[in-house]
């Protein structure tokens, strides 16, 4: 929830201000955290992969876009593609896009590290656990995605090759999803022999359903936040509200079931964990209110004039809920 | 503390399995009869590609009920026949470990992998907390409960698997490889483990397992598949007597060549046959050492970290043309971070790496690679082409001007007959064979290999021995980092042992390993002195292997 109420501005709009301050809040929560935080290295691949597009974006949108009003310089207009005047307002969009992104991979490593998907799977009802256990081990996937990353680049600069074009890439590629498909068939083997999916029993029909809907579901919940995005509020609710509804029938479903999953450990829900909930839906419901009456909070648009970005101090104000975590975080031992 | 025992028809019979993968594909497994009894420890052993997988994955259903392909016959485990009962069904009859500790885990910490099993099957949670205390505590683990699954190591996750697999109380547990990937130490934590199941518990063990030396003292029955789908089986003994010399362990090698009767399985039994002699061998003469000439790498001052930890502490280290050195030590000793210190992957905080003269330290690891090549822990990762001979192809176009000839590095790794085979389809050790020619191609003048015998069979590991000894003979320099104390015997020169960062030892293999507790041979724990092979105890009796 936390990371959902962080990743709106970025997703959802250039300006800066709420940019920044949902930046800042992430990398505080980083810092306050940081104790408890696993598998921290090799998100760093991400991060840097991250940086890079952004450099690569500013200095495309330097090149490629002509409109502005603050020239900077100008290059010989015979130059194909790129030639013309170089704006300080292109330059200035691209690095907002670049922090954009950097803060949602900050804010996905973040939550990544620090939360614990054994207990996500079992708070879950139980027909929405075969998703879960979906979504844990596909994070799980990401470090030793990275390691393998590492593994075939050095095997591959060791037989002399060098990436120099993006098809000097494909030596690397093709055994990353090769040896990835690998892993998957060896882990579905494994979970099969260890009695997944056993508890969907009944007819072949009656298990159809809710898989059918849990795809639906999970579809229209990926579609509404796209539409958020862009702006199409409305549909965007809409969507959510079916998605999030057949999401519920197949966890309603789950209850039908001839044997039903138990759990282990009841994971206790403490005043921390109530303490970032409340923060984020704050703010959360603070940038839907802002949005409601002043749709162009979060939007920012630098062309064809530069100008100072709107402030919008409930929107801040807002956002300065995302900060709880950093406040609750546990004193470290050696403080 | 105990698990109950839940009565039921058990044991498993195999009658006419036939099967292949695919509509058409060649047959791996052809009409096999096979009967376990209940409390069995049965080890299958077979070279790679011989069909042990395929095989093991027909006593929990996964062939055919996963895999697809043409399964013929019937196999029928504790009273279900599989072709009705998939994997899923079987999962409380039948613990299923895999190779690879890491594909198979599911959830980060030790104590919810444990539980994991159950909650899918809805054991109630008083029950389920009960069963981890008791399989925690069978294992040998509890200590490791609360630990995140990353932190721990190879041998302590492959446990942590088996434990997992019990935790649904089966009266079958099959294993498959389960200490390939792991160091000897690991290796034996977790034979030491199954053979307490098998015993207290009267658990019926099934693994396959490439180095039947560590096995073989603990095994009722040996079940080896032959290439091409048929099988030999019977007590280990019995079986070991029909077995090619090759895929024998040491002690049994030099029992037959000795004609000892019975034949020795484990080292106990040997020296009881060679108590009853009334010669003993000839101490073998030192090898000849033909190395000589200017270092092709030289190491001089080496210190290397990953972050604040350092692995390498001032690292001394020339190796010259014609020398094969065994690098040995612990996991997490530095042996693979000073393989990639050479060849340029890791920067050393301190110090200079010089490969034939030049300092190379800051240079591209593709310039190093002109020549040195480097094999790492998973060869078969590297491969991408549509073809063996592609792969081949695609290293000597890196290497203009003194690449070798394809055929005859195909010819030297028996590689001719798969030369138009799609790399990924090969079994594992064709995949490492496959990445070494596609290294060699290139004539590296120092050849770096890391763990390469790993899950690799007897016979192959005897050919990659005789492989090293010819590039040696051709002045090509070889550093192994291995845990792999026969290859070491065969092929050494000289060995380092590194221990926390730093050289332990250093020199002939018959002054570092003679007498050693950890790092030596079969042979040597028989005959003592300076026997390491089984060469050398029939040349020290005047015989001719």
């Amino acid at each position: 929830m936390w990371a959902f109420a962080a990743s709106v501005p970025s997703l959802l709009g250039r300006n800066p201000w709420p940019l920044l301050m949902a930046l800042f809040a992430a990398i505080a929560v980083r810092v306050a955290w940081s104790e408890h935080m696993s598998s921290e290295a090799s998100w760093s691949l991400f991060l840097r992969v991250a940086l890079f597009f952004s450099i690569v974006g500013v200095i495309f949108n330097v090149l490629t876009v002509r409109a502005g009003d603050r020239v900077l310089a100008a290059l010989p207009e015979s130059i194909p593609l790129i030639g013309g005047d170089i704006t300080l307002n292109a330059a200035f969009f691209g690095v907002l896009s670049g922090l954009a992104l950097v803060s949602l991979v900050i804010v996905g490593s973040t939550m990544a590290g620090l939360l614990d998907w054994s207990a996500v799977v079992r708070l879950l009802p139980d027909g929405l656990t075969n998703i879960a256990v979906a979504g844990s081990i596909a994070f799980a996937f990401v470090p030793q995605t990275a390691i393998s990353f590492r593994e075939i680049r050095e095997a591959q600069s060791a037989r002399g090759h060098r990436v120099r074009g993006a098809r000097d890439l494909l030596p690397i590629l093709m055994p990353m999803i090769g040896g990835g498909l690998e892993r998957s068939i060896t882990l579905a083997e494994a979970l099969e022999s260890r009695g997944f999916g056993a508890a969907a029993s009944g007819s072949a029909s009656e298990r159809r359903w809710p898989a059918f809907l849990a795809a639906i579901g999970l579809a229209a919940v990926a579609i509404s936040i796209y539409l958020m995005a862009s702006g199409h509020l409305l549909v965007a609710g809409i969507s959510a509200v079916s998605g999030l509804v057949s999401l519920f029938l197949v966890a309603l479903s789950g209850r039908n079931a001839a044997i039903h999953r138990t759990r282990y450990r009841v994971p206790i829900w403490s005043w921390r964990d109530t303490g970032v909930s409340v923060g984020a839906a704050i703010s959360l419901l603070m940038t839907l209110i802002v949005l409601e009456t002043n749709p162009s909070a979060l939007r920012y648009e630098p062309y064809p004039r530069l100008t100072v970005p709107v402030v919008d101090v409930v929107l801040l104000a807002g956002l300065l809920g995302l900060f709880v975590p950093v406040l609750i975080a546990p004193q470290s031992e050696n403080r | 503390m105990s698990i109950e025992i839940a009565p039921s028809i058990t044991g498993v019979s195999f009658d006419g399995v036939h099967f292949g993968y695919g509509s058409s594909g060649q047959a791996v497994l052809r009409n096999i009869d096979w009967q376990i009894d209940e409390g069995e420890f049965v080890v299958v052993a077979g070279e790679s590609g011989s069909g042990k997988s395929t095989l093991l994955r027909c006593l929990n259903g996964l062939v055919p009920h996963f895999s697809g392909g043409r399964f013929g016959g019937s196999v029928v485990v504790n009273g279900f026949d599989t072709k009705q009962h998939g994997p899923r069904a079987l999962s409380t009859s039948v613990g299923f470990v895999f190779q690879d500790p890491d594909s198979q885990r599911v959830a980060a910490i030790v104590e919810d992998e444990l539980a994991f099993g159950m909650e899918q099957l809805g054991i109630a949670r008083m029950t389920m907390r009960k069963r981890v205390e008791e399989t925690l505590d069978l294992l040998g683990i509890a200590d490791l409960r609360d630990r995140e699954m990353e932190t721990l190591s190879g041998g302590e996750r492959q446990r942590v698997a088996v434990a997992a697999a019990l935790t649904l109380q089966p009266r079958i547990l099959v294993l498959d490889e389960p200490t390939s990937q792991l160091d000897p130490w690991g290796a034996e934590d977790v034979v030491a483990a199954l053979e307490r199941l098998n015993h207290d518990l009267g658990l019926t063990v099934i693994m396959s397992e490439h180095r039947l030396e560590r096995v073989i003292g603990t095994a009722d029955r040996l079940h080896v598949l032959i290439v091409g789908g048929t099988s030999i089986d019977g007590s280990p003994r019995g079986v070991l007597m029909q077995l090619d010399e090759n895929l024998l362990p040491p002690v049994a090698r030099i029992g037959r060549a000795l004609e000892w009767s019975p034949l020795p399985l484990t080292i106990k039994e040997g020296r009881a046959a060679i108590r009853g002699m009334t010669s003993l061998p000839v101490s073998p003469s030192t090898r000849v050492d033909h190395s000589g000439g200017k270092p092709v790498v030289e190491l001089r001052g080496l210190r290397a970290s990953y972050g604040k930890r350092t692995v390498l502490k001032e690292i001394d280290l020339q190796i010259r043309p014609g020398e094969v050195i065994a690098l040995m030590g612990r996991n997490g000793s530095g042996k693979t971070t000073l393989l990639r210190s050479i060849m340029g992957f890791q920067r050393p905080v301190r110090g200079t790496v010089l490969v034939k003269g030049v300092d190379v330290t800051s240079d591209d690891p593709a310039d190093i690679g002109r020549s040195v090549g480097y094999l790492a822990q998973r060869p078969g990762a590297m491969l991408f082409n549509e073809t063996v001979s592609a792969e081949l192809a695609f290293s000597a176009r890196h290497h203009p001007g003194h690449a070798r000839d394809l055929d005859e590095i195909l010819e030297a790794l028996e590689l001719e007959e798969l030369r138009n085979r799609n790399p990924r389809d090969l079994s594992a050790g064709e995949q490492e064979r496959t990445a070494l020619a596609a290294v060699l191609i290139a004539n590296p003048s120092l050849l770096l290999l890391d763990e390469p015998t790993r899950g690799m069979d007897s016979r192959r590991k005897r050919a990659l021995a005789r492989f090293i000894m010819d590039r040696k003979r051709e002045g090509v320099a070889v550093i192994i980092a291995t845990h792999d104390v026969e290859l070491v015997a065969e092929t050494a020169t000289r060995v380092v042992i590194i221990g926390a960062g730093e050289v332990v030892a250093d020199g002939p293999p018959r002054d570092v390993l003679s007498g050693s507790l950890t790092y030596t041979t079969q042979m040597n724990k028989l005959f003592g002195l300076d026997f390491l092979t089984v060469d050398d105890v029939l040349l020290g009796f005047g015989l001719h292997s």
